[in-house]
């Protein structure tokens, strides 16, 4: 792998006092939506729930707590969902926009550790993972799920010569650069695991730190047939057509 | 003179092509989606017309019968056709989920 020529232009960029957008991905969380928004809105970073489509009271809670919020006029799954808080982090020029779940498995306290990294200018994107350190974290999911996880790290590995252990971690963060390109491009399905291999293959650079993370409170995960491994399967095709396709490396 | 086979597949031939055109002049139908199924009747017609070649053809690829040759090229067509539908179905999702995401954020601006 080429090495993108990188000039770092540390006065242009003033990342002291950075934009930082929270995007939370809701679809029928009614159950947690109203305890996330709430310690995120205490925290002070800027937020938007990105409601796609819920069927349950997930919309009349947004709207009766006066919580900001996209509503999708239609079901977009999660993928489209996620983009749409990009497109939003972009029109709205924030520096870094960070993803955490409307499920109450991410802690806000976290938010820090995961955009340190941007902030130094050390990393494009950073994945906070529950796998490096696993001291710090009280959740550990299936032995099957956690099979699943460990096959797509390894094809990930296999392609790009670089581990990311937690590749469905859907709390991330991302800094100005990989907003823009998820804006314009973000996988419709298996997003995570896809788009981490994409902005690889793109030269953007990963970075991996440990975070809390707990059960979820409540809803269902996006991956909802890992027993079947159809999901395993899906990210693996998807894998192997980034990998076959020719990529000019913009970053 | 003609066969009764050769008869059929040019009835079949001229029945699907004004099909196709009164579709096309209703506007139910796009002319750039139009082209894909145009393809099938210039095969009819051209299984028709070259019957005698193609018998032979047909003999030489290892066909018993001629008729299952003709299945072969017909279902090919409608492979064919339903590859480029899939396409077609796969970028419109594309351009709907564009669209949902930015009436959606437009709608959350006007707030």
């Amino acid at each position: 792998m080429r090495q993108p020529l990188v000039i770092q232009c540390d006065i242009l960029e003033d990342m002291s006092e950075p934009k930082v957008l929270i995007i939370v991905p809701a679809y029928n969380e009614e159950k947690t939506i109203s305890s996330v928004c709430s310690e995120i809105a205490a925290s002070g970073y800027d937020f938007v729930v990105v409601n796609d489509g819920s069927s349950d009271s997930t919309p009349k809670i947004l709207d009766d707590l006066k919580i900001p919020h996209i509503d999708l006029i239609s079901n977009l799954g999660i993928g489209g969902a996620i983009q749409t808080g990009y497109k939003y982090a972009r029109y709205n020029d924030y520096d870094i926009a960070v993803q955490l779940d409307a499920d109450g498995q991410h802690s806000v306290s976290c938010v820090r550790d995961i955009i340190q990294p941007i902030i130094d200018n050390k990393s494009d994107f950073v994945i906070g993972s529950r796998f490096i350190d696993k001291k710090s974290s009280s959740f550990h999911s299936t032995k099957l799920r956690r099979a699943g996880i460990y096959l797509i790290s390894f094809i990930i590995l296999l392609f790009s010569g670089k581990r990311i252990y937690d590749v469905t971690s859907g709390f991330r963060a991302a800094n100005k650069k990989v907003i823009e390109h998820f804006a314009e491009d973000y996988p419709p399905e298996y997003p995570e695991p896809v788009s981490e291999f994409d902005l690889m293959r793109h030269g953007y650079k990963i970075l991996e730190v440990p975070v809390k993370m707990h059960e979820r409170k409540g809803g269902k995960s996006s991956i909802r047939s890992w027993k079947n491994g159809y999901y395993v399967i899906n990210v693996i095709i998807s894998l192997f057509l980034i990998k076959l396709r020719r990529h000019k490396k913009d970053a | 003179m003609l066969s009764s086979l050769q008869i059929e597949m040019l009835i079949a031939a001229i029945v699907l092509f004004f099909l196709i055109l009164s579709s096309l002049r209703k506007n139910r139908m796009s002319v750039r989606n139009s082209i894909v199924w145009l393809l099938l009747p210039v095969v009819f017609m051209l299984i028709a017309l070259l019957l005698e070649p193609l018998s032979s053809l047909a003999h030489s690829l290892g066909f018993e019968i001629f008729s299952n040759f003709i299945f072969v090229i017909v279902i090919g067509s409608l492979i064919l056709v339903c590859f480029y539908l899939t396409i077609a179905v796969s970028k419109q999702q594309d351009q709907i989920k564009k669209l949902i995401q930015e009436v959606s954020l437009l709608k959350k601006k006007k707030k």
